[in-house]
């Protein structure tokens, strides 16, 4: 059984506080570290692309913030899979912590890629399958946290907005292969695929270590809404007294 | 490790695109240090609104 501990733990608000308030400064500080570098070698270091010159720089805005967008969105879906299947309060508390933070970040890939679509494709929007299925993405977020806002018993709004979560899931291969299964003018992926990515070092390196930047800041912000969460829910709870004063 | 841009004036003007660029990069690490911020300001709200419970049911 003791391979079962750790579900349990997980399943334990004092001790997912407790894993939160320790490890939230060494995400949140290695994440600054790395973004700060990351920027650097992308705005500065990098070689400009023979085709964009430096407009091809937004892939350091662009790429991890819609690459953070669909990977909050899976952890919120799994996150209330697993809060429906086992009936885990802090399960549902931490898909409740994504969406606000997913929704800002699509907004972001959204609003970046308007900003390259414009000089590349000489339009801002154009309905393209990647952006409409990214738009969708938005709508999603704006459900799940109007669905919550929209039901005042707490119990049920979890299990209403839990099901919106795992059944909206199936957005995100959507958005991932638009650019494959359908004619889009959308470039198909340079970094994510098998094999050799068609990108010069000087130029790729920045680019991974925003991705590991972005997935750590968003490792810390989410902590930090867990937290409030629990304070919240657990609000009659014996450890809450302990945490607080 | 040398930087791209001869002068200050080539780094901002991006070979023309520095009007996408800068707020594209504005707009994404505005919402990196936007975000970082709203979560704490909500668990400083929880804490708070905690200590409140407890100071009026000991």
């Amino acid at each position: 059984m003791a391979t079962w501990t750790w579900f349990h733990r997980l399943a334990s608000p004092p001790h997912v506080y407790a894993f939160a308030q320790r490890w939230t400064r060494w995400f949140g500080g290695f994440a600054a570290v790395a973004m700060i570098v990351a920027l650097v070698g992308g705005l500065v270091l990098a070689p400009p692309d023979y085709q964009q010159k430096d407009a091809f720089r937004m892939v350091y805005v662009h790429a991890p913030t819609a690459w953070l967008s669909l990977m909050i969105y899976t952890t919120m879906a799994v996150a209330a899979a697993v809060a429906l299947i086992w009936r885990m309060k802090v399960a549902h508390a931490a898909a409740a912590a994504c969406a606000p933070v997913g929704a800002w970040f699509t907004v972001v890939a959204l609003g970046t890629g308007m900003l390259w679509g414009k000089p590349m494709w000489g339009a801002y929007w154009v309905w393209d399958p990647r952006l409409t299925s990214e738009l969708i993405l938005l709508f999603l977020y704006l459900g799940y946290m109007g669905l919550r806002a929209g039901i005042e018993d707490p119990s049920k709004a979890d299990r209403a907005s839990a099901v919106l979560a795992v059944v909206g899931v199936v957005n995100v291969p959507i958005i991932k292969y638009s650019v494959e299964w359908w004619n889009s003018l959308h470039q198909t992926p340079t970094v994510m695929q098998l094999g050799k990515p068609k990108m010069d070092f000087d130029m790729l390196w920045p680019l991974l270590l925003m991705f590991l930047a972005f997935a750590l800041y968003f490792i810390a912000v989410l902590l930090t809404r867990l937290r409030a969460e629990l304070l919240r829910r657990e609000r009659n709870a014996s450890w809450v007294r302990e945490v607080v004063t | 490790m040398t930087p791209w841009f001869s002068t200050l004036s080539e780094f901002f003007a991006m070979s023309g695109y520095g009007k996408y660029v800068w707020p594209s990069f504005v707009l994404g690490f505005g919402a990196v240090l936007l975000n970082a911020w709203l979560a704490s300001r909500a668990l400083a709200e929880a804490r708070a609104q905690a200590r409140r419970r407890l100071e009026m049911n000991p």
